[in-house]
Protein backbone atom coordinates (compact mmCIF):
# COMPACT_ATOMS: atom_id res chain seq x y z
CA UNK A 1 0.00 0.00 0.00
CA UNK A 2 2.64 2.51 1.01
CA UNK A 3 5.29 0.79 -1.37
CA UNK A 4 4.46 4.17 -3.90
CA UNK A 5 7.98 5.15 -5.80
CA UNK A 6 6.76 6.79 -8.96
CA UNK A 7 5.28 10.34 -9.13
CA UNK A 8 3.99 12.32 -12.46
CA UNK A 9 3.38 15.69 -12.09
CA UNK A 10 1.12 17.42 -15.19
CA UNK A 11 2.23 20.57 -15.96
CA UNK A 12 5.88 22.13 -16.20
CA UNK A 13 4.02 25.84 -15.00
CA UNK A 14 5.88 27.43 -11.87
CA UNK A 15 3.41 25.39 -9.91
CA UNK A 16 4.57 22.07 -11.88
CA UNK A 17 8.11 22.52 -11.78
CA UNK A 18 7.70 23.53 -7.87
CA UNK A 19 6.28 20.34 -7.34
CA UNK A 20 8.28 18.20 -9.26
CA UNK A 21 11.09 19.51 -7.29
CA UNK A 22 9.67 18.42 -4.39
CA UNK A 23 8.90 15.02 -5.43
CA UNK A 24 12.68 14.37 -6.89
CA UNK A 25 14.27 15.55 -4.03
CA UNK A 26 11.89 13.72 -1.49
CA UNK A 27 13.56 10.09 -3.70
CA UNK A 28 10.48 9.54 -6.01
CA UNK A 29 11.05 8.77 -9.54
CA UNK A 30 9.42 12.10 -11.22
CA UNK A 31 7.92 11.85 -14.52
CA UNK A 32 7.33 15.54 -15.30
CA UNK A 33 4.79 16.02 -18.33
CA UNK A 34 4.19 19.01 -20.19
CA UNK A 35 2.31 18.32 -23.66
CA UNK A 36 4.64 21.88 -24.71
CA UNK A 37 7.84 21.00 -25.29
CA UNK A 38 9.50 24.41 -24.89
CA UNK A 39 7.54 24.91 -21.63
CA UNK A 40 9.12 21.09 -20.56
CA UNK A 41 12.54 22.18 -21.17
CA UNK A 42 11.88 25.08 -18.83
CA UNK A 43 10.39 23.87 -16.15
CA UNK A 44 13.22 20.70 -16.10
CA UNK A 45 15.56 23.85 -16.62
CA UNK A 46 14.08 24.89 -13.13
CA UNK A 47 14.07 22.07 -11.17
CA UNK A 48 17.87 21.60 -12.08
CA UNK A 49 18.53 24.92 -11.24
CA UNK A 50 17.26 25.14 -8.05
CA UNK A 51 19.20 22.51 -7.38
CA UNK A 52 22.44 23.92 -8.49
CA UNK A 53 21.26 26.88 -6.38
CA UNK A 54 20.93 24.23 -3.10
CA UNK A 55 24.25 23.33 -3.62
CA UNK A 56 26.06 26.65 -3.92
CA UNK A 57 23.90 28.05 -0.80
CA UNK A 58 24.83 25.04 0.95
CA UNK A 59 21.75 23.49 1.59
CA UNK A 60 22.53 20.64 -0.36
CA UNK A 61 26.00 18.76 -1.23
CA UNK A 62 26.91 17.51 -5.30
CA UNK A 63 26.15 13.92 -4.92
CA UNK A 64 22.27 14.61 -3.34
CA UNK A 65 21.50 17.26 -6.04
CA UNK A 66 23.35 14.75 -8.38
CA UNK A 67 21.12 12.28 -7.42
CA UNK A 68 17.71 14.48 -6.94
CA UNK A 69 18.23 15.17 -10.69
CA UNK A 70 18.51 11.62 -12.34
CA UNK A 71 15.12 11.12 -10.27
CA UNK A 72 13.54 13.56 -13.02
CA UNK A 73 12.26 12.01 -16.05
CA UNK A 74 10.69 14.65 -18.82
CA UNK A 75 7.78 13.02 -20.46
CA UNK A 76 5.86 15.05 -23.53
CA UNK A 77 3.56 12.18 -23.88
CA UNK A 78 0.25 11.47 -21.64
CA UNK A 79 0.41 7.24 -21.75
CA UNK A 80 4.42 7.60 -20.61
CA UNK A 81 3.22 8.32 -16.71
CA UNK A 82 1.67 4.84 -17.05
CA UNK A 83 3.07 3.42 -14.31
CA UNK A 84 2.70 6.18 -11.63
CA UNK A 85 1.25 5.50 -8.27
CA UNK A 86 0.64 9.55 -7.90
CA UNK A 87 -0.55 11.78 -10.34
CA UNK A 88 -0.53 15.23 -9.60
CA UNK A 89 -2.49 17.38 -12.15
CA UNK A 90 -1.05 21.26 -12.02
CA UNK A 91 -2.10 22.32 -15.19
CA UNK A 92 -3.69 25.42 -15.87
CA UNK A 93 -6.07 26.89 -13.55
CA UNK A 94 -9.19 26.02 -15.99
CA UNK A 95 -11.79 23.32 -15.33
CA UNK A 96 -12.67 22.25 -18.59
CA UNK A 97 -8.89 21.88 -19.03
CA UNK A 98 -8.70 19.46 -16.24
CA UNK A 99 -11.07 17.64 -16.46
CA UNK A 100 -10.22 16.84 -20.12
CA UNK A 101 -7.27 15.73 -18.60
CA UNK A 102 -8.35 13.56 -16.28
CA UNK A 103 -10.71 11.72 -18.62
CA UNK A 104 -7.59 10.87 -20.77
CA UNK A 105 -6.11 9.79 -17.31
CA UNK A 106 -8.39 6.84 -17.19
CA UNK A 107 -7.60 5.38 -19.93
CA UNK A 108 -3.64 5.36 -18.89
CA UNK A 109 -3.02 4.88 -14.72
CA UNK A 110 -3.38 2.05 -12.83
CA UNK A 111 -6.59 1.02 -10.62
CA UNK A 112 -4.57 2.00 -7.66
CA UNK A 113 -2.63 5.27 -8.34
CA UNK A 114 -3.78 8.29 -6.79
CA UNK A 115 -4.71 11.25 -8.19
CA UNK A 116 -3.94 14.94 -6.91
CA UNK A 117 -5.22 18.23 -8.47
CA UNK A 118 -3.52 20.75 -7.21
CA UNK A 119 -5.87 23.79 -7.59
CA UNK A 120 -5.99 27.24 -5.72
CA UNK A 121 -9.93 28.54 -6.93
CA UNK A 122 -11.58 25.49 -8.52
CA UNK A 123 -13.99 23.12 -6.45
CA UNK A 124 -11.84 19.59 -6.02
CA UNK A 125 -15.67 18.26 -6.70
CA UNK A 126 -15.93 19.65 -10.00
CA UNK A 127 -12.39 18.50 -11.01
CA UNK A 128 -12.91 14.73 -10.05
CA UNK A 129 -15.72 14.61 -12.06
CA UNK A 130 -13.73 14.43 -15.04
CA UNK A 131 -12.57 11.26 -13.88
CA UNK A 132 -13.97 7.72 -13.96
CA UNK A 133 -12.22 7.49 -10.26
CA UNK A 134 -13.74 10.39 -8.43
CA UNK A 135 -13.05 8.60 -5.23
CA UNK A 136 -9.45 8.62 -5.65
CA UNK A 137 -9.21 12.18 -6.46
CA UNK A 138 -7.90 14.81 -3.77
CA UNK A 139 -7.58 18.20 -3.39
CA UNK A 140 -3.54 19.19 -2.63
CA UNK A 141 -2.86 22.72 -2.73
CA UNK A 142 0.78 23.76 -2.63
CA UNK A 143 1.82 26.69 -1.82
CA UNK A 144 4.26 29.05 -4.49
CA UNK A 145 7.35 28.46 -3.99
CA UNK A 146 6.45 24.54 -3.23
CA UNK A 147 9.90 23.63 -2.68
CA UNK A 148 10.64 25.87 0.48
CA UNK A 149 6.86 26.20 1.87
CA UNK A 150 5.48 23.48 3.99
CA UNK A 151 2.16 23.82 3.26
CA UNK A 152 -0.15 22.01 2.08
CA UNK A 153 -3.80 22.13 1.90
CA UNK A 154 -6.08 18.81 1.61
CA UNK A 155 -9.72 18.96 0.26
CA UNK A 156 -11.80 15.87 -0.25
CA UNK A 157 -14.55 16.50 -2.99
CA UNK A 158 -17.85 14.99 -2.26
CA UNK A 159 -16.86 10.98 -3.81
CA UNK A 160 -12.63 10.80 -2.41
CA UNK A 161 -12.46 7.99 -0.56
CA UNK A 162 -11.50 7.73 3.05
CA UNK A 163 -8.17 5.21 2.29
CA UNK A 164 -7.39 7.85 -0.55
CA UNK A 165 -7.59 10.75 1.85
CA UNK A 166 -5.68 8.51 4.49
CA UNK A 167 -2.96 7.72 1.64
CA UNK A 168 -2.26 11.48 0.54
CA UNK A 169 -2.07 12.83 3.74
CA UNK A 170 0.60 9.97 4.51
CA UNK A 171 2.33 10.85 1.34
CA UNK A 172 2.52 14.67 1.75
CA UNK A 173 3.97 13.65 5.33
CA UNK A 174 6.67 11.59 3.24
CA UNK A 175 7.88 15.03 1.27
CA UNK A 176 8.28 16.81 4.50
CA UNK A 177 4.90 18.84 4.30
CA UNK A 178 2.64 19.94 7.06
CA UNK A 179 -0.93 19.28 6.19
CA UNK A 180 -4.27 21.08 6.84
CA UNK A 181 -7.55 19.30 5.66
CA UNK A 182 -10.27 22.10 4.90
CA UNK A 183 -13.61 21.31 3.20
CA UNK A 184 -14.12 21.68 -0.21
CA UNK A 185 -15.04 25.29 -0.67
CA UNK A 186 -13.74 28.57 -2.55
CA UNK A 187 -10.21 29.28 -1.25
CA UNK A 188 -10.15 27.13 0.99
CA UNK A 189 -8.14 27.90 3.57
CA UNK A 190 -5.31 30.69 3.22
CA UNK A 191 -6.98 32.01 0.02
CA UNK A 192 -10.32 32.14 1.30
CA UNK A 193 -9.21 34.68 4.30
CA UNK A 194 -6.09 36.43 2.49
CA UNK A 195 -8.41 37.85 -0.35
CA UNK A 196 -10.64 39.62 1.48
CA UNK A 197 -8.17 41.20 4.10
CA UNK A 198 -5.94 42.64 0.90
CA UNK A 199 -9.29 43.59 -0.81
CA UNK A 200 -9.27 45.33 2.20
CA UNK A 201 -6.22 47.05 2.70
CA UNK A 202 -6.40 48.30 -0.85
CA UNK A 203 -9.88 49.42 0.02
CA UNK A 204 -8.14 51.64 2.80
CA UNK A 205 -5.50 52.55 0.60
CA UNK A 206 -8.06 53.49 -1.88
CA UNK A 207 -10.36 56.08 0.62
CA UNK A 208 -6.97 57.59 2.62
CA UNK A 209 -7.22 55.47 5.26
CA UNK A 210 -2.89 55.46 5.06
CA UNK A 211 -0.42 55.71 2.86
CA UNK A 212 1.09 52.48 1.15
CA UNK A 213 3.93 53.00 3.41
CA UNK A 214 1.94 53.34 6.54
CA UNK A 215 -0.24 50.89 5.89
CA UNK A 216 2.26 48.27 5.86
CA UNK A 217 4.03 49.54 8.66
CA UNK A 218 1.03 49.57 10.67
CA UNK A 219 -0.15 46.17 9.68
CA UNK A 220 4.06 44.55 10.13
CA UNK A 221 4.32 45.84 13.60
CA UNK A 222 0.76 45.97 15.03
CA UNK A 223 0.19 42.31 13.93
CA UNK A 224 3.13 40.57 13.43
CA UNK A 225 2.99 39.89 9.69
CA UNK A 226 6.15 39.04 7.96
CA UNK A 227 5.60 42.00 5.63
CA UNK A 228 2.57 44.31 4.80
CA UNK A 229 -0.22 43.63 2.67
CA UNK A 230 1.28 45.91 -0.46
CA UNK A 231 4.62 44.30 -0.14
CA UNK A 232 3.35 41.03 -0.66
CA UNK A 233 0.65 41.94 -3.29
CA UNK A 234 3.48 42.92 -5.61
CA UNK A 235 5.34 40.12 -5.26
CA UNK A 236 2.49 37.82 -5.49
CA UNK A 237 1.85 40.22 -8.91
CA UNK A 238 -1.60 42.62 -8.96
CA UNK A 239 -2.92 40.39 -12.15
CA UNK A 240 -2.54 37.43 -10.22
CA UNK A 241 -4.61 38.54 -7.15
CA UNK A 242 -7.26 40.00 -9.84
CA UNK A 243 -7.77 36.57 -11.19
CA UNK A 244 -7.84 34.67 -7.73
CA UNK A 245 -9.90 37.47 -6.31
CA UNK A 246 -12.65 37.42 -9.44
CA UNK A 247 -12.49 33.79 -9.22
CA UNK A 248 -13.40 33.46 -5.81
CA UNK A 249 -16.30 36.62 -6.51
CA UNK A 250 -17.96 34.60 -9.15
CA UNK A 251 -18.38 31.31 -7.00
CA UNK A 252 -19.06 32.91 -4.04
CA UNK A 253 -21.15 36.24 -5.21
CA UNK A 254 -19.54 38.14 -1.81
CA UNK A 255 -18.69 41.51 -2.89
CA UNK A 256 -15.79 41.01 -0.02
CA UNK A 257 -13.97 38.96 -2.30
CA UNK A 258 -14.34 41.74 -5.83
CA UNK A 259 -10.73 43.36 -6.52
CA UNK A 260 -11.25 47.35 -5.72
CA UNK A 261 -10.94 49.55 -9.08
CA UNK A 262 -7.66 50.13 -8.40
CA UNK A 263 -6.63 46.70 -8.86
CA UNK A 264 -8.12 46.97 -12.07
CA UNK A 265 -6.34 50.15 -12.68
CA UNK A 266 -2.77 49.00 -11.76
CA UNK A 267 -3.53 45.97 -14.26
CA UNK A 268 -4.61 47.90 -17.32
CA UNK A 269 -1.30 50.18 -16.78
CA UNK A 270 0.67 47.33 -16.57
CA UNK A 271 2.33 48.10 -13.02
CA UNK A 272 1.41 43.83 -11.95
CA UNK A 273 4.13 44.25 -8.72
CA UNK A 274 7.41 42.85 -8.67
CA UNK A 275 8.05 41.34 -12.25
CA UNK A 276 7.53 44.80 -13.96
CA UNK A 277 9.08 46.95 -11.79
CA UNK A 278 6.28 48.55 -10.30
CA UNK A 279 3.39 47.86 -8.51
CA UNK A 280 2.61 49.55 -5.24
CA UNK A 281 6.13 50.28 -5.22
CA UNK A 282 9.00 50.67 -7.86
CA UNK A 283 11.84 48.45 -8.11
CA UNK A 284 14.93 48.04 -9.27
CA UNK A 285 15.11 44.40 -8.99
CA UNK A 286 12.15 42.30 -10.69
CA UNK A 287 13.85 39.14 -9.45
CA UNK A 288 11.41 37.53 -7.18
CA UNK A 289 12.73 35.13 -3.82
CA UNK A 290 16.60 36.23 -4.92
CA UNK A 291 16.40 33.51 -7.89
CA UNK B 1 17.32 59.45 36.98
CA UNK B 2 15.05 61.62 34.43
CA UNK B 3 16.22 63.21 31.36
CA UNK B 4 14.22 66.79 32.16
CA UNK B 5 15.20 68.16 28.29
CA UNK B 6 12.56 65.71 26.61
CA UNK B 7 9.39 66.64 25.83
CA UNK B 8 6.74 65.05 27.76
CA UNK B 9 9.85 64.71 30.70
CA UNK B 10 6.52 64.12 32.94
CA UNK B 11 4.12 61.74 32.26
CA UNK B 12 0.90 60.62 34.17
CA UNK B 13 -0.74 57.26 33.20
CA UNK B 14 -4.01 56.69 34.21
CA UNK B 15 -4.88 52.91 34.93
CA UNK B 16 -2.86 50.25 35.98
CA UNK B 17 -3.91 47.37 34.36
CA UNK B 18 -2.40 45.22 31.12
CA UNK B 19 -2.11 48.20 28.99
CA UNK B 20 -1.59 50.62 31.75
CA UNK B 21 1.63 48.78 32.76
CA UNK B 22 2.96 48.45 29.39
CA UNK B 23 2.74 52.00 28.49
CA UNK B 24 4.06 52.75 31.82
CA UNK B 25 7.22 50.87 30.71
CA UNK B 26 7.52 52.71 27.30
CA UNK B 27 7.46 55.92 28.60
CA UNK B 28 9.58 54.86 31.44
CA UNK B 29 12.50 52.69 29.35
CA UNK B 30 12.47 56.35 27.09
CA UNK B 31 14.07 58.54 30.48
CA UNK B 32 10.61 59.91 31.48
CA UNK B 33 8.90 59.89 35.00
CA UNK B 34 6.22 58.39 34.87
CA UNK B 35 3.21 58.40 37.66
CA UNK B 36 0.03 56.04 37.27
CA UNK B 37 -2.84 56.69 39.06
CA UNK B 38 -5.21 54.10 39.35
CA UNK B 39 -7.43 54.45 42.52
CA UNK B 40 -7.13 50.52 43.37
CA UNK B 41 -4.21 49.83 45.64
CA UNK B 42 -4.06 46.59 44.85
CA UNK B 43 -3.78 47.10 41.10
CA UNK B 44 -1.07 49.65 41.48
CA UNK B 45 0.88 46.32 43.41
CA UNK B 46 -0.33 44.44 41.06
CA UNK B 47 0.51 46.56 37.92
CA UNK B 48 4.00 47.83 39.54
CA UNK B 49 4.73 43.70 39.74
CA UNK B 50 4.04 42.98 36.22
CA UNK B 51 6.15 45.59 34.93
CA UNK B 52 8.79 44.24 37.39
CA UNK B 53 8.27 40.92 35.85
CA UNK B 54 8.67 41.61 32.40
CA UNK B 55 11.39 43.84 33.10
CA UNK B 56 13.17 40.76 34.51
CA UNK B 57 12.70 38.91 31.81
CA UNK B 58 14.70 41.49 29.44
CA UNK B 59 17.73 40.90 32.54
CA UNK B 60 17.49 37.16 31.64
CA UNK B 61 17.75 37.50 28.45
CA UNK B 62 20.90 39.85 28.30
CA UNK B 63 18.35 42.58 26.60
CA UNK B 64 18.77 45.43 29.70
CA UNK B 65 21.17 45.61 32.64
CA UNK B 66 20.15 45.66 36.37
CA UNK B 67 20.68 49.04 36.79
CA UNK B 68 18.63 50.09 33.62
CA UNK B 69 15.74 48.01 34.66
CA UNK B 70 16.01 49.80 38.38
CA UNK B 71 16.08 52.88 36.67
CA UNK B 72 13.02 52.17 34.57
CA UNK B 73 11.59 51.08 37.86
CA UNK B 74 12.77 53.58 39.63
CA UNK B 75 10.89 56.57 37.50
CA UNK B 76 7.29 55.30 37.60
CA UNK B 77 5.46 55.72 41.04
CA UNK B 78 2.32 54.45 41.51
CA UNK B 79 -0.36 56.62 43.19
CA UNK B 80 -4.18 56.49 44.14
CA UNK B 81 -4.52 60.14 44.42
CA UNK B 82 -5.60 62.68 41.24
CA UNK B 83 -3.75 65.31 42.81
CA UNK B 84 -0.12 63.64 41.81
CA UNK B 85 -1.19 64.47 38.22
CA UNK B 86 -0.27 67.99 38.80
CA UNK B 87 2.17 69.27 36.79
CA UNK B 88 2.14 66.92 33.99
CA UNK B 89 3.14 67.68 30.63
CA UNK B 90 1.38 64.58 29.27
CA UNK B 91 -1.45 62.19 30.74
CA UNK B 92 -2.00 59.15 28.85
CA UNK B 93 -4.88 57.59 29.40
CA UNK B 94 -5.68 53.81 29.67
CA UNK B 95 -8.72 53.20 32.06
CA UNK B 96 -11.78 50.68 31.26
CA UNK B 97 -13.43 50.65 27.76
CA UNK B 98 -16.69 52.85 29.10
CA UNK B 99 -17.77 56.22 27.57
CA UNK B 100 -18.98 56.93 30.91
CA UNK B 101 -16.17 56.42 33.07
CA UNK B 102 -13.56 57.77 30.60
CA UNK B 103 -15.35 61.21 30.10
CA UNK B 104 -15.13 61.22 34.18
CA UNK B 105 -11.50 60.26 34.40
CA UNK B 106 -10.47 62.94 31.52
CA UNK B 107 -12.53 65.67 33.01
CA UNK B 108 -10.92 65.08 36.35
CA UNK B 109 -7.45 64.66 34.82
CA UNK B 110 -7.36 67.97 33.14
CA UNK B 111 -8.26 69.48 36.16
CA UNK B 112 -5.06 68.71 37.84
CA UNK B 113 -2.94 68.93 34.84
CA UNK B 114 -3.63 72.32 33.87
CA UNK B 115 -4.41 73.97 30.88
CA UNK B 116 -0.86 73.13 29.04
CA UNK B 117 -0.80 69.57 29.29
CA UNK B 118 -1.94 67.15 26.28
CA UNK B 119 -3.97 64.45 27.54
CA UNK B 120 -4.39 61.16 25.23
CA UNK B 121 -6.53 58.16 25.43
CA UNK B 122 -5.81 54.91 24.59
CA UNK B 123 -9.06 53.48 23.66
CA UNK B 124 -9.18 51.17 20.72
CA UNK B 125 -13.13 51.25 20.30
CA UNK B 126 -14.56 54.61 20.89
CA UNK B 127 -14.45 58.10 19.64
CA UNK B 128 -11.96 60.41 20.16
CA UNK B 129 -13.66 63.12 18.44
CA UNK B 130 -16.53 62.36 21.03
CA UNK B 131 -14.53 61.87 23.95
CA UNK B 132 -12.47 65.46 23.32
CA UNK B 133 -16.03 66.92 24.59
CA UNK B 134 -15.65 66.00 27.43
CA UNK B 135 -12.42 68.52 27.99
CA UNK B 136 -12.29 72.22 28.42
CA UNK B 137 -9.40 72.54 25.91
CA UNK B 138 -10.66 69.61 23.11
CA UNK B 139 -7.66 70.84 20.47
CA UNK B 140 -4.83 69.37 23.13
CA UNK B 141 -6.32 66.07 23.12
CA UNK B 142 -5.61 62.78 20.65
CA UNK B 143 -5.84 59.57 20.61
CA UNK B 144 -2.67 57.61 21.02
CA UNK B 145 -3.68 53.87 20.18
CA UNK B 146 -0.60 51.01 21.83
CA UNK B 147 -1.16 47.47 20.58
CA UNK B 148 -0.31 44.86 23.22
CA UNK B 149 2.18 44.09 24.28
CA UNK B 150 2.57 47.53 24.14
CA UNK B 151 6.29 46.85 25.21
CA UNK B 152 6.80 44.17 22.16
CA UNK B 153 4.68 46.16 19.57
CA UNK B 154 6.29 48.57 17.02
CA UNK B 155 3.71 50.21 16.03
CA UNK B 156 1.58 53.12 17.71
CA UNK B 157 -1.52 54.85 16.31
CA UNK B 158 -2.09 58.85 16.73
CA UNK B 159 -5.48 59.22 16.11
CA UNK B 160 -6.17 62.87 14.89
CA UNK B 161 -9.70 64.13 16.41
CA UNK B 162 -11.70 66.58 14.69
CA UNK B 163 -10.54 68.89 17.25
CA UNK B 164 -6.52 68.25 17.75
CA UNK B 165 -4.41 70.82 17.00
CA UNK B 166 -1.80 69.73 13.99
CA UNK B 167 0.99 70.76 16.82
CA UNK B 168 -0.16 67.89 19.35
CA UNK B 169 -0.04 65.60 16.72
CA UNK B 170 3.81 66.55 15.88
CA UNK B 171 4.38 65.84 19.36
CA UNK B 172 2.96 62.84 19.86
CA UNK B 173 4.66 61.30 16.36
CA UNK B 174 7.94 62.69 17.96
CA UNK B 175 6.85 61.17 21.45
CA UNK B 176 6.61 57.55 19.76
CA UNK B 177 9.68 58.01 18.06
CA UNK B 178 11.27 58.55 20.72
CA UNK B 179 9.73 54.93 21.84
CA UNK B 180 11.94 53.61 18.86
CA UNK B 181 8.45 52.82 18.11
CA UNK B 182 6.67 53.48 13.63
CA UNK B 183 3.84 56.33 14.70
CA UNK B 184 1.22 56.00 12.30
CA UNK B 185 -1.11 58.78 11.93
CA UNK B 186 -4.84 57.77 11.56
CA UNK B 187 -8.26 58.94 11.26
CA UNK B 188 -10.49 58.97 13.93
CA UNK B 189 -12.78 56.60 12.44
CA UNK B 190 -13.77 53.28 14.09
CA UNK B 191 -10.95 50.53 14.23
CA UNK B 192 -8.66 53.24 13.47
CA UNK B 193 -6.36 51.98 10.83
CA UNK B 194 -5.32 47.95 11.99
CA UNK B 195 -8.77 47.25 14.09
CA UNK B 196 -10.65 48.41 10.93
CA UNK B 197 -8.35 46.05 8.72
CA UNK B 198 -8.23 43.17 11.54
CA UNK B 199 -11.72 42.88 12.94
CA UNK B 200 -13.60 41.92 9.87
CA UNK B 201 -11.13 39.23 9.04
CA UNK B 202 -11.18 37.92 13.08
CA UNK B 203 -15.05 37.57 13.09
CA UNK B 204 -14.75 36.00 9.19
CA UNK B 205 -12.79 33.23 10.35
CA UNK B 206 -14.56 33.09 14.27
CA UNK B 207 -17.95 32.40 10.95
CA UNK B 208 -15.92 29.81 8.79
CA UNK B 209 -14.71 27.96 11.60
CA UNK B 210 -18.27 27.75 12.87
CA UNK B 211 -19.37 26.31 9.55
CA UNK B 212 -17.19 23.88 9.54
CA UNK B 213 -14.64 24.80 7.00
CA UNK B 214 -11.39 23.15 9.34
CA UNK B 215 -10.51 22.31 12.72
CA UNK B 216 -9.32 25.93 15.01
CA UNK B 217 -5.67 23.90 14.94
CA UNK B 218 -5.79 23.75 10.62
CA UNK B 219 -6.81 27.06 10.17
CA UNK B 220 -4.15 28.81 12.79
CA UNK B 221 -1.28 26.95 10.86
CA UNK B 222 -2.52 27.04 7.18
CA UNK B 223 -2.31 30.85 8.05
CA UNK B 224 1.19 30.59 9.97
CA UNK B 225 2.43 28.73 7.52
CA UNK B 226 1.06 29.85 4.08
CA UNK B 227 1.50 33.75 5.13
CA UNK B 228 4.37 33.54 7.74
CA UNK B 229 2.09 35.08 10.39
CA UNK B 230 3.68 34.58 14.01
CA UNK B 231 -0.04 33.47 14.96
CA UNK B 232 -2.73 32.59 13.65
CA UNK B 233 -6.03 34.19 13.69
CA UNK B 234 -8.16 31.71 16.42
CA UNK B 235 -4.67 32.41 18.36
CA UNK B 236 -4.62 36.07 18.03
CA UNK B 237 -8.35 36.27 19.29
CA UNK B 238 -7.19 34.12 22.67
CA UNK B 239 -4.33 36.56 23.04
CA UNK B 240 -6.78 39.83 22.33
CA UNK B 241 -9.62 38.39 24.62
CA UNK B 242 -12.60 37.19 23.36
CA UNK B 243 -14.33 39.66 25.29
CA UNK B 244 -12.19 42.44 24.44
CA UNK B 245 -12.47 41.67 20.67
CA UNK B 246 -16.32 41.03 20.84
CA UNK B 247 -16.01 44.65 22.75
CA UNK B 248 -14.40 46.17 20.24
CA UNK B 249 -16.43 44.85 17.07
CA UNK B 250 -19.53 45.54 18.51
CA UNK B 251 -18.75 49.05 18.77
CA UNK B 252 -17.32 49.24 15.43
CA UNK B 253 -20.76 47.70 13.95
CA UNK B 254 -22.55 50.25 16.12
CA UNK B 255 -20.90 53.42 15.31
CA UNK B 256 -21.08 51.77 10.73
CA UNK B 257 -23.59 49.11 10.56
CA UNK B 258 -21.15 47.58 8.68
CA UNK B 259 -22.00 43.62 8.95
CA UNK B 260 -18.02 42.91 8.57
CA UNK B 261 -18.34 44.34 12.45
CA UNK B 262 -21.33 42.79 13.73
CA UNK B 263 -20.07 39.98 16.60
CA UNK B 264 -20.25 36.35 15.07
CA UNK B 265 -23.01 34.39 17.04
CA UNK B 266 -20.21 31.61 18.13
CA UNK B 267 -17.78 34.97 19.53
CA UNK B 268 -21.20 35.94 21.82
CA UNK B 269 -21.87 32.81 22.76
CA UNK B 270 -18.22 32.02 23.97
CA UNK B 271 -18.31 35.19 25.85
CA UNK B 272 -21.90 34.89 27.37
CA UNK B 273 -20.31 31.15 28.58
CA UNK B 274 -17.15 33.09 30.04
CA UNK B 275 -14.35 31.63 27.81
CA UNK B 276 -12.54 34.82 27.13
CA UNK B 277 -9.14 33.32 25.76
CA UNK B 278 -5.77 32.90 26.87
CA UNK B 279 -6.53 34.78 30.46
CA UNK B 280 -8.86 32.45 31.89
CA UNK B 281 -7.52 29.14 30.18
CA UNK B 282 -10.93 28.72 27.22
CA UNK B 283 -11.14 30.12 24.00
CA UNK B 284 -10.63 29.01 20.56
CA UNK B 285 -7.32 27.05 21.68
CA UNK B 286 -6.78 27.57 24.87
CA UNK B 287 -7.54 24.89 26.90
CA UNK B 288 -8.43 22.76 23.97
CA UNK B 289 -6.47 19.25 23.58
CA UNK B 290 -4.89 19.57 20.37
CA UNK B 291 -5.74 16.81 17.53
Amino acid sequence: MNQRSTVAVLGAGTMGSGIATVMSRAGYRTLFYDVDEANLRRGVAGVNGFFDRSVSLGKLDREQALEAKTKLVGVTELREIADADVIVEAVFENLALKKEIFALLDEIISTSALIHTNTSTLSVTAIASGSRHPERVVGTHYCNPAPLMKLVEVANGRHTADWAHKATVGFLGSLGKTTVVTKDRPGFIVNRFLIPWENRCIAALESGLGTTESIDAAVTGALGHPMGPFRLLDIVGLDIHQQVATRLYEQLRDPRFFPPPMVERMVAAGDLGRKTGRGFYTYDDTRLFGS
Amino acid sequence: MIDSHLDFARTGVVGFGTMGAGIAQVVARSGRAVTVLDLDAGRLETGLAAVRTFLDGGVARGKLTENERDAVLGRITGTTDVHDLAGAELVIEAATENSGTKREILARVTAEAGDSAVIVTNTSALSVTDLATALPRPERFAGLHFFNPAQLMRVVEVVRALQTDESVVERLVSLVESFGKDAVVVKDRPGFLVNHLVMPYLNDVIQEYDDGLATAEDIDTALKLGLGYKLGPLELLDLIGLDVHDHATTSAYEATRDPAYASPPLLRQMVAAGHHGTKNGRGFRAGQVPA
